[in-house]
């Protein structure tokens, strides 16, 4: 066999075109989905351009954005956290409780509150590691389990189903500075909760991009067996991802304890699909190992200015679950067209 | 002994491994000195993978011994077998699609800092590595999921070589490549062997192995049955410890030729597929055998997955006994008597959870089942038959597809177009990790389906396979067929030129 080595390169290994790298970015359905929400509100209301209501659909977009794009990430990890949208309750609950229940100073009620979160995110990791179940089942037990817990124990310290009371504790007006605060900029007030959302993504995306963790997480979205034989601690990973999402959900409910001051017992729930259907729309693969945190914030994004712009137009909220669902097909379309098309280059 | 025990890189001495069912390790010895490629041999299913994932860290033995260097380790993780020196280019894990070139080469031994990792430097690290490999133009922050099958083998390769380890296990490793690649995996093997580092060598084209191997151990049915043979072994030998029976010839004889030209049975005229190929046209009447060669990349799996209905054509058409089939449509391709056997078996052809039986059967549900129930029992027993024609260990059609060893894998894709009985079968490299016996039974059932009037198109990037058993060759480059002519007129060295410089002869 003595065949000489090809001195030209080989084509099917050179650079495809900028704009079919481009293409293939995994928020680009998003963010045409984003202007195309942006446009149409801007024209058929006036209000939507306004300052405040700017203000208004940022604000609605930053706690759900803060949740899709730690959701994002354990999607690319490829896992699901069904108990996400009941967690952002807990860990309002168990800040309020011990504050307003035990007297303790509201910092140190989110420290536990914290720790707390932590340890659920752990527990739903460990599960899913241990148990070999899909996420799917073990995040649906804590989902359910977390949900009752909400209920029970609110009603046995409080006697009622929500916790209230938070104006009066030790620390809250500090805490809420960090929190709840809003920053007035030409005449508007912002919730500082936006500023939260845009730092979180963005620590996200360049955790992905340039961390060895962020290499992790797509690698064992990608295949945990193929990982796994090359060193990458994968029970690891995988349980920092679902403790992310965890956190995430108790800046998120902290947002909420310490901007409204009371908590009920039963919010979130039904809320972690919206998360996954953000991250979804942002560009993440239900089957793990591709997808975006940009997205994910854009994806939120969306949710936010048609919540509001449907609201301005003075419609009937009813509309808003379709929209959503067209929006949803149309950005996963897009989405799915342009990496056949840059597929189809490529072979 | 003793003397070999103090220079021995690695010794592992009988280590068995079970699994539910098989045991497909039964008291392995694998001896492995520094500096040497030592190759193993074995029937598909003998335990070859089983043995370098044990190596690997992958699986865990239940019995045996492994030394390195003269000490006692146990290799209880990839990370334990990687720290200690040893690096594997799996057969069958697969890189991660999503992550760039680089990333996936540093996959678990990133280029970090405090948990950043050193992007840059490890950009430039890998284009040192694929060009080592004689590929320095492909991008490093290229997505792999972007890059041809040849193109992650690369990847792949580069992998194994970033660990700077003591022994390189290669399992397969040229299976899916074109014979420039071959040539430079060579190349490198042979630079690593000479700065010191081994090489286990698993591959089932025994040419190879003269080649580039020092040493061979061979496996049969989880035992070492030779160890420690010259690589200059004759052929007969080898063949002959590996399935413990005699293989004399390997391409069976054309005592007369099938072909029945009154007969055209499948008619490919002026097709075509955007940036892919273009102009192809040929006819295959029936009993006859009509080959493509060229290299991977140069579009022969495009053309049969075009034929097929599984890619959808831009131009041309395409016949079965004179009826046109519907552009992009498998079914009506399927229903017209036609089967494709494809090149990725994994992804393109295997259910992987389902037995084998289930597999075998897929594509002839219709004669298996009635109002809707299938007939299990009539499926296990077909699909048996043609399990025990090709080989098929264990031939046990209840198994799982999942727990077959890759080779085996391949022939339960084409046992199923042979249960099917078609008019028309594609093969895309149907022998890609077949063993050399079972790779003699695979031709004569070729054989003997073009002479009961089948009409086949055999792809292959072995060009023996291709000269050998064909009655027509094409020859494609990039995506346009250069030259046609009768097999008997054409030589290997004609092809390879061909294919190479494009210019034909
Ligand atoms: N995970 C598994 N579960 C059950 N059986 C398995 C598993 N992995 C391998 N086997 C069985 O162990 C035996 C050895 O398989 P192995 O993959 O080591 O063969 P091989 O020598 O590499 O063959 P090939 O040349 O086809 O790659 C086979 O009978 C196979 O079916
Ligand atoms: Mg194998």
């Amino acid at each position: 066999m003595s065949v000489a080595v090809p001195s030209q390169p080989d084509e099917r290994l050179v650079k495809p075109r900028l704009w079919d790298r481009l293409v293939v970015r995994p928020e680009i359905g998003a963010l045409l989905g984003a202007l195309l929400v942006f446009v149409f509100f801007s024209v058929v209301t006036g209000e939507f351009l306004s300052p405040l209501g700017v203000a208004n659909w940022l604000d609605d977009a930053s706690t759900l954005g803060i949740m899709a794009v730690a959701v994002a990430l354990l999607m690319i990890g490829g896992e699901f956290d069904l108990s996400a949208g009941v967690m952002t309750a807990s860990t309002a609950l168990v800040t309020a409780i011990f504050a307003t229940q035990v007297g303790l100073n509201v910092w140190f009620a989110l420290i536990l509150s914290l720790v707390f979160a932590l340890a659920v995110g752990a527990l739903n990791g460990w599960l899913v590691m241990r148990t070999g179940l899909p996420s799917f089942i073990v995040t649906l037990g804590t989902f359910l389990a977390l949900q009752g817990l909400n209920l029970g124990v609110t009603r046995l310290v409080t006697g009622t189903v929500q916790v209230s009371g938070m104006r009066s504790t030790d620390g809250y007006e500090s805490a809420g500075m960090l929190f709840a605060s809003t920053v007035n900029i030409g005449g508007t007030d912002f919730q500082v909760s936006i500023l939260w959302w845009i730092v979180f993504a963005a620590v996200a995306a360049w955790v992905l991009v340039r961390t060895r963790f962020g290499n992790w997480t797509f690698a064992v979205g990608g295949s945990s067996l193929s990982s796994r034989a090359v060193g990458v601690p994968v029970v690891r990973t995988k349980i920092m991802l679902f403790m992310t999402t965890a956190f995430a959900a108790w800046i998120v409910g902290s947002i909420n304890i310490l901007r409204n001051a009371s908590v009920q017992a039963n919010q979130g729930i039904g809320l972690e699909f919206q998360y996954i259907i953000a991250a979804v729309i942002g560009g993440c693969l239900l089957t793990g190992g591709f997808g975006s945190a940009v997205g994910a914030a854009i994806g939120a994004l969306i949710f936010g200015m048609a919540r509001q712009g449907i609201v301005y137009a003075q419609w009937n909220s009813d509309w808003f679950m379709l929209f959503l669902g067209i929006m949803l097909l149309a950005a996963v379309l897009v989405n799915n067209t342009f990496r056949r098309r840059a597929e189809r280059v490529r072979r | 002994m003793t003397a070999e025990a103090s220079t021995a890189l690695l010794q592992m001495t009988g280590i068995v491994k079970t699994f539910p069912g098989v045991r497909a390790l039964d008291g392995v010895d694998l001896t492995v000195r520094a500096g040497e490629v030592h190759c193993l041999l074995g029937q598909n299913g003998a335990g070859k993978s089983t043995l370098i994932k044990v190596l690997a860290g992958a699986h865990q033995p239940d019995e045996g011994e492994i030394r390195w260097q003269g000490e006692k380790t146990a290799l209880s993780t990839p990370v334990a077998a990687l720290r200690m020196g040893v690096a594997t280019m799996y057969q069958e894990l697969d890189l991660i699609p999503g992550l760039s070139v680089a990333d996936n080469i540093f996959l678990g031994h990133e280029r970090a800092r405090w948990g950043f990792t050193k992007d840059r430097q490890a950009r430039r690290q890998a284009t040192a590595l694929l060009k080592r490999l004689g590929h320095p133009e492909i991008p490093p922050d290229r997505e792999v999921g972007d890059l041809s099958a040849a193109g992650q083998q690369l990847v792949s390769m580069a992998r194994a070589l970033a660990h700077d380890a003591k022994l390189i296990v290669m399992d397969e490793p040229t299976a899916a490549l074109a014979a420039d690649e071959v040539t430079n995996l060579f190349r490198v093997v042979a630079d690593l062997t000479a700065e010191g580092v081994a090489v286990v060598y698993i591959s089932h084209r025994l040419e190879e192995i003269r080649e580039i191997g020092h040493r061979v151990t061979v496996l049969k049915d989880g035992r070492t049955v030779a160890r420690d043979l010259g690589a200059d072994t004759p052929t007969s030998e080898l063949v002959a410890l590996m399935s413990g029976k005699r293989v004399e010839t390997v391409y069976p004889n054309r005592e007369e030729s099938t072909v029945d030209s009154s007969r055209e049975i499948l008619k490919v005229e002026k097709l075509g597929r955007d940036d892919e190929f273009a102009d192809v046209n040929f006819t295959v009447h029936a009993g006859e055998i009509l080959g493509i060669a060229g290299l991977v990349g140069a579009g022969r799996s495009e053309i049969l997955e075009t034929i097929f209905g599984a890619r959808k054509a831009d131009e041309g058409t395409v016949y079965v006994n004179g009826k046109k089939l519907k552009n992009g449509d498998v079914r009506s391709a399927v229903d017209a008597g036609v089967g494709l056997a494809p090149e990725e078996r994994k992804s393109q052809a295997l259910l992987m959870d389902m037995s084998v039986a289930q597999n075998v059967t897929l594509a002839s549900m219709r004669s298996y089942s009635s109002f809707g129930f299938t007939d299990r029992a009539k499926e296990l027993r077909d699909s048996r038959a043609k399990l025990e024609d090709l080989d098929l260990r264990p031939a046990d059609p209840r198994r799982n597809v999942s727990t077959l060893s890759g080779g085996n894998q391949q022939k339960a894709v084409v046992a199923r177009w042979l249960v099917h009985g078609c008019r028309v079968l594609l093969l895309d490299e149907p022998t890609r990790g077949v063993d050399v016996g079972a790779r003699a039974e695979l031709y004569r059932l070729i054989r003997e389906l073009a002479a009961d009037g089948v009409a086949l198109v055999l792809v292959s990037s072995e060009m023996p396979e291709v000269l050998g058993l064909a009655d027509r060759v094409l020859v494609l480059r990039d995506g346009r067929v250069i030259h046609e002519a009768p097999a008997d007129e054409l030589t290997e060295a004609d092809v390879l030129d061909m294919v190479m410089e494009g210019s034909a002869a």
